[in-house]
């Protein structure tokens, strides 16, 4: 298995694994934003840039997608490196200027403002890592949204840039979005859940015995479709709160201990 | 006519028989009428031209053999359309359509040289029968090219007439690994402008495992004012596709794709004629020539974006995925298209292989400097007096390409500099004109050799604005996937915007360096890394054009609105009172024979009157 010295530290990695893996092994902490071990890694964000040392020459690469074959070294708190990752996170703050999550993330990297002017806006406080895209489309199956646009333009969008149609609204994109640019919006008077900034409204599915408002009604269907049960007792499960699922699991935990013939 | 549309050729011998066949048919006594139709000849009418000609020679009833033909770019386009007429190889220039008339009387029926529609030389005014003893194409060399210009791209007779194919059935009685030793001992490097050897490509290709192993003809040609790529897909298909079968054969590859950008109808057109050719022929398909070596070829339509010539977003928009790039961490010899080992290589690169395992290795390598051999297309445009398209072997001086082939700046401007590369090059200044074009003397000086488009600048061009016109043009072409290209391609432009309207502040050259350092280090693929170059190479040369916008508001050019004023000269002003009317502001005075003033306080610096003034009397200070 092939050896990764990074910033003197060594470590032993999987043929194949990435220099992250390998500074996660060794207790290194590499700043990213567009990787999620859920997703193929995207190498899109460039804010997680090290300095690979070749002997001869020095290169500037992307740890979250840079498989490590054979023994290297590597820099990650190196001038350049740190340079690199700093210009990137700079680019960001330009881009997403009020967004609350990214400041704090660039604070941890040593970065507390940006020395550029917001030049491109064509979607309010999102930095295009495309983990969104990516899980609804590598994960759920579903690619409700994509990128729309090109360069400057891109944004993160339902074909035609209208709402999409194919949304679920399970809020994977919401969970997986790393400066929390997508909201997940309740809204009381209609029983409906949106994905906001998309826009997608779905009826929420209410709990049968209490009430409770628990989860998007397709994206019921669409779990119950993946895990292909046709068993009615998860159906009906299903049906539940998580907290009336429990209240029900008790009661049935005390009937079975009453009713079953304890052997002698 | 040998028909070939039911011979299917078994083997060498049969192809060698067909070429006997093919070239017993026609003698260099033959009348001959070539007509350019190549992009340039094309838009100035020549396919009428052609017709004229056909239709003539239908009408004549004579009792000769007149063959017409149209034909791929001769280079020369400043002077299209271009006619030549066999025998004699005489040169006609800018023929315009009453001149078929008189060409088909006086030189195709009475063997009678028209004079006046001769190219004549601007230095000596003497007029030039020949197209070999004009200067345009004395110091040229053409290899890639060698067959544009003489054979009809439609026809694969006269492709093999030429010697067509010979190269492919000689490949064949090889070892694939002897293809690949002989092109890599050629020197060539690719002609897409990286410049990567390619034998070494083919072979790391052909030892990777996966299977199948694809082969991609790169045809995405789009740097502004490039042509070459185009001139060949039409004015030789067939040479690209010799060169793709034997690629093929080298590297064990059973299926090739032509990636032709949308805006080329035409060489789709040419290319999927040839590839029905040579499959009718049996020299693509199923047991190519009798060897059983079995290769198709497709093609594929860009659908507009300048990024799908990088090879990994092209592979993604052959999958039919986004055309957006991915790093190359893991080559695409290795994993390429559908994750198999796949070999692209630019169209001139292909159309070259043909003739290095025609001519030998040796002879190839013996044209060029030490490191970059054989020749390279260049499209020669801008302020130059002769636009066109030149083939020159590597180590030739650009001062040869601009002013011997080129004839020098047009109108008798001086000279500026020249771009390369590019979106990715930049721009050679005047005291460099004599440095030899070669891939590793470019990148030196800060430029590349790209593709092939030179463009020719003269001392009316602001060498910022130039900065600017490539940051647009890249701004437009980003994909957007990643931050840097994105994002810091619109930091520079938002500054050197800024700087061409006299708002630049001290600093901002620095910032756009900096801009510059961290789009080298950072940007996912070729298109962000070297983003910066032509705002580099314009900073590192033409700093005092920078200065001159950020400190005195001036623009020494005078092409930045707003950086300079216009005055009338009143030695040279006729009063006749045509700015005076033109002028949306009313801003200029004057009476009948009193020469006019522009009141520069109304004045919206729109240009009007520079551009209306018949006595040049307007000028811009």
């Amino acid at each position: 298995m092939p050896i990764v010295t990074i910033d003197d530290i060594q470590v032993e990695v999987e043929q194949g694994a990435t220099i992250l893996d390998a500074a996660n092994k060794a207790g290194i902490w590499i700043p990213t934003l567009c990787h999620h071990p859920a997703v193929a890694p995207q190498a899109t964000c460039r804010v997680c840039m090290v300095e690979l040392d070749r002997g001869e020459w020095k290169q500037l690469v992307t740890a979250c997608n840079y498989p490590v074959r054979r023994d290297i070294t590597v820099s990650v708190s190196g001038e350049n490196a740190v340079k690199a990752r700093r210009g990137v996170m700079e680019f960001m703050l330009a881009r997403a200027p009020d967004n609350e999550q990214l400041k704090a993330i660039a604070r941890r990297m040593g970065v507390d403002s940006t020395p550029w002017p917001t030049v491109t806006v064509a979607q309010r406080d999102c930095i295009l890592c495309g983990l969104c895209t990516a899980v609804c489309d590598e994960v759920l199956g579903l690619a409700a949204i994509g990128f729309s646009g090109r360069g400057v333009d891109r944004a993160v969008a339902a074909p035609f840039r209208q709402i999409p149609e194919n949304c679920i609204a399970c809020g994977a994109c919401a969970a997986v979005c790393p400066v929390g640019t997508i909201q997940l919006r309740f809204h009381e008077d209609t029983d409906e859940i949106e994905i906001s900034p998309f826009k997608a409204r779905v009826k929420l599915r209410k709990c049968q015995q209490c009430g409770a408002r628990i989860v998007s009604e397709p994206a019921v269907a669409e779990a119950l479709k993946k895990v292909n049960v046709d068993w009615e007792k998860i159906r009906n499960l299903a049906k539940l709160c998580p907290k009336c699922r429990r209240i029900r699991a008790a009661e049935s935990f005390v009937t079975a201990a009453t009713e079953t013939p304890t052997e002698k | 006519m040998i028909a070939i549309a039911n011979k299917h050729l078994a083997g060498p011998e049969q192809l060698e028989q067909l070429r006997e066949e093919l070239r017993g048919e026609r003698n260099s006594s033959d009348k001959c009428v070539r007509v350019c139709i190549g992009p340039g000849c094309a838009a100035k009418g020549a396919g009428k031209l052609h017709d004229l000609f056909v239709q003539a020679v239908e009408e004549t009833g004579a009792d000769v053999k007149i063959e017409v033909k149209g034909v791929g770019c001769h280079g020369l386009c400043e002077r299209g359309p271009i006619v030549i007429v066999q025998p004699g190889d005489i040169f006609y220039q800018r023929v315009e359509e009453p001149d078929v008339a008189e060409i088909f009387r006086e030189t195709v029926l009475g063997g009678r040289v028209v004079e006046r529609l001769l190219y004549d030389d601007p230095d000596t005014g003497a007029k030039v029968v020949r197209a070999d003893e004009i200067p345009f194409y004395k110091a040229q060399k053409r290899v890639a090219l060698a067959q544009n210009g003489v054979i009809d791209p439609g026809s694969i007779e006269d492709y093999i007439s030429a010697g067509g194919y010979s190269a492919l059935a000689k490949a064949l009685t090889l070892e694939p690994e002897e293809i690949i030793r002989q092109v890599e001992q050629s020197g060539l490097r690719g002609r897409g402008g990286g410049g990567f050897v390619t034998g070494r490509k083919w072979r790391f290709c052909r030892q990777a495992a996966g299977d199948p192993k694809y082969v991609i003809c790169n045809g995405d040609e789009g740097d502004p004012g490039a042509f070459m790529d185009r001139a060949i897909m039409e004015g030789n298909p067939h040479s690209v596709l010799e060169g793709m079968i034997i690629g093929a054969y080298a590297i064990g590859s059973s299926q090739g794709y032509i990636y032709v950008r949308n805006e080329y109808p035409l060489s789709v057109e040419r290319l999927k004629r040839a590839i029905e050719q040579v499959r009718t022929l049996g020299l693509l398909g199923e047991d190519v020539l009798g060897s059983g070596f079995s290769f198709d070829i497709r093609i594929n339509r860009g659908g507009g974006a300048f990024v799908c010539g990088e090879s990994t977003a092209l592979m993604a928009s052959l999958e039919g995925r986004p055309g957006e790039p991915r790093a190359k961490y893991v080559h695409t010899v290795e994993h390429g298209l559908r994750d198999k080992p796949t070999n692209l290589n630019n169209v001139e690169t292909w159309a070259n292989v043909p003739v290095i395992i025609d001519r030998g290795s040796d002879w190839f390598a013996s044209i060029g400097t030490e490191k970059s051999k054989g020749t390279k297309v260049f499209c020669l445009v801008g302020k130059i007096v002769n636009t066109g398209l030149v083939e020159v072997p590597m180590g030739i001086t650009l001062r040869q390409i601009i002013q011997d082939i080129g004839g020098g700046v047009k109108d008798g401007k001086t000279f500026k500099a020249v771009q390369t590369g590019g979106p990715s090059g930049g721009c050679i200044p005047a005291e460099h004109l004599d440095v030899q074009v070669d891939f590793d003397e470019l990148t030196q000086l800060g430029s590349m050799m790209g593709s092939g488009g030179m463009i020719v600048m003269d001392e009316d061009t602001c060498m910022v604005n130039v900065a600017k016109y490539f940051l647009n043009f890249l701004q437009d072409e980003s994909c957007g996937k990643c931050t840097p290209c994105r994002e810091g391609i619109a930091q520079m432009l938002a500054i050197v915007d800024r700087i061409t309207h006299g708002e630049g502040r001290k600093g901002d050259v620095e910032k756009l360096e900096q801009l510059a350092e961290l789009l080298e280090g950072t940007a996912l693929c070729a298109l962000g890394k070297t983003a910066a170059n032509p705002v580099l190479s314009t900073i590192r040369y033409f700093r005092d054009e920078y200065d001159a916008h950020i400190n005195e508001k001036r623009c020494p050019a005078k092409q930045c609105r707003g950086l300079f004023r216009y005055k009338i000269d009143p030695d040279e002003c006729k009063a006749c009172g045509i700015c005076l009317k033109e002028c949306p502001a009313d801003a200029i005075s004057g009476e009948k024979k009193v020469p006019h003033v522009i009141d520069q306080e109304k004045c919206t610096l729109c240009g009007t009157c520079w551009d209306k003034c018949p006595f040049s009397a307007v000028l811009k200070v």
